[in-house]
């Protein structure tokens, strides 16, 4: 009986051996894009379509922006980088690991109010003093970019300090949304980006009440490809990368650069 | 089945293979020093060993880019002669991988190695056999249980190795997404029912190579 599974195994070890052997493709140019996980899906549709159009490949590299900007550090050959927050584009600028003039926003953030799919829309923050609204969402404040954009609107119309007991703090805009969307709290403020196509109802926060979340894209001094790397950053920008952005939810002002 | 999803899976196995190769070359004679020798500072080489296995694999994931990154101690020299940088490619997931599960292999191979009758390798030297002799006729034979739940172990945890793969190989899409990676990736962009794909697909592998180890260890009892 043993003899016989042990031959089996054997068998589907050699399988398994063979079946694992990964054959990597060589293409003539490619770039790496090192961008903050919320952008996995816009730049997804538009890496392909400049795939297309220049033959270029685009590796996508998604993570953090924090780990992201530490493998930049660590001198991973990253060809562009785009953060989730401009102060990263910053803290590389100031050790010298990006091309300055190569720094432009690729999004403005935006914030919205979110209610779970089965619950009544909220359509102002001061909604969320309602005595039925028992648990909120909100990104870290103390790390995440939407977190601080959060706070500083709840703080702005006076109503931070009575909901701080309310709060749940999650790590990140996307477990921020999860939160919300899985009913684990009756509210949350998230990003206008994940909230699009979310099994949410939700309310667009206006912009003046917090400050502006410049998101930001640099190409990697060291990069491997840096006139490629530029031509995807102004390709995202133009006008093909832009109505793709504005789907997923990364607006960009008329006349910001 | 999905193009990417076979992908990762035909990487993960051969990440997780190559590892384990490495894993035993140098995990089986570490042990073996570590067991039957005294020398100075053995604590201390034992202690390394182990370190990855309680870090937190993001903090294993940093060493490593601080030491071989192109930035980094060793990495820069490599870079310099070589114009070569193991980030980002699938040498990196092996790297991250290996220095993950090692600590399996030595322990678990320690531990079998030290339980091995004195008696017995006592009077493999009476008859005449030298160490090395010894160590293989006698102490790793006996010690084969050990071993090979120490290899089985390293395998499965070079399968599911995330933290540390992700900060040194990066999460490229058909270049270093294993599928740990590669459901993180679809579980941030919320595309589940791939994530659920995979899910399935590697505990079914896992379970499968448990299942197999298990046989294993039984015949050799």
């Amino acid at each position: 009986m043993l003899r016989g599974f042990s031959r089996i195994s054997v068998v589907v070890l050699f399988i398994a051996v063979i079946f694992s052997s990964v054959t990597f493709a060589e293409s003539p140019k490619e770039i790496i894009v090192s961008a903050a996980a919320d952008l996995s899906r816009a730049f997804k549709e538009i890496g392909a379509v400049y795939e297309k159009e220049t033959g270029v490949k685009v590796l996508l590299n998604f993570g953090s922006t924090g780990l992201l900007a530490q493998q930049i550090e660590g001198g991973a050959p990253v060809d562009l980088f785009a953060a989730a927050n401009k102060s990263y584009i910053d803290s590389l600028e100031g050790k010298g690991l990006i091309l300055p003039e190569t720094r432009k926003l690729y999004a403005v953030g935006r914030i919205t109010l979110a209610t779970p799919k089965s619950y009544a829309k909220l359509s102002f923050l001061q909604d969320l003093l309602r005595p039925e609204v028992k648990k909120i969402a909100i990104a870290n404040p103390a790390h995440a970019p939407y977190g601080m954009a959060a706070k500083a609107a709840m703080e702005k119309i006076g109503i931070w300090k009575r909901l701080k007991d309310k709060l749940v703090l999650a790590e990140n805009i996307r477990q921020t949304l999860d939160y919300v969307e899985t009913g684990s709290v009756d509210a949350g403020i998230v990003a206008l980006s994940v909230s699009i196509g979310s099994n949410t109802n939700f309310t667009l926060i206006p912009e003046e009440l917090h400050p502006r979340i410049e998101q930001a894209m640099a190409v990697i001094k060291n990069g491997r490809n840096p006139k490629e790397a530029k031509g995807f950053a102004d390709f995202i920008n133009g006008p093909a990368g832009r109505p793709i952005m504005k789907k997923y939810g990364f607006v960009l002002p008329v006349g910001m650069k | 089945m999905n193009n990417s999803i076979l992908f990762s899976a035909r990487l993960s196995l051969q990440v997780a293979w190559v590892a384990t190769a490495f894993i035993i070359v140098t995990g089986v004679p570490a042990a073996y020093f570590l067991a039957r020798k005294d020398f100075k500072g053995k604590e201390l080489i034992d202690i390394i060993f182990t370190l990855p296995l309680v870090l937190p694999p993001t903090v294993t994931g940093y060493y490593l880019i601080v030491i071989f990154g192109r930035n980094g101690l060793i990495g820069k020299m490599i870079y310099d002669r070589t114009g070569f940088t193991i980030m980002f490619t699938w040498y990196a997931a092996v790297l991250a991988s290996f220095v993950v599960a090692l600590p399996l292999m030595v322990k678990t191979a320690r531990a079998a190695i030290e339980s091995v009758d004195r008696n017995l390798i006592n009077a493999s030297y009476t008859l005449g056999h030298g160490e090395i002799e010894t160590a293989l006729r006698v102490i790793l034979p006996l010690a084969k249980k050990g071993i090979i739940a120490g290899i089985v172990l390293s395998f499965a945890r070079a399968m599911g190795e995330f933290g540390a793969t992700l900060m040194l190989a990066g999460n490229i899409p058909g270049k270093t997404d294993t599928m740990p990676l590669a459901i993180y990736s679809l579980a941030i962009s919320d595309e589940w029912t791939q994530a659920h794909t995979m899910v399935i697909l590697l505990t079914i592998m896992s379970g499968l190579f448990l299942y197999i180890a298990n046989i294993y260890t039984k015949r050799s009892i």
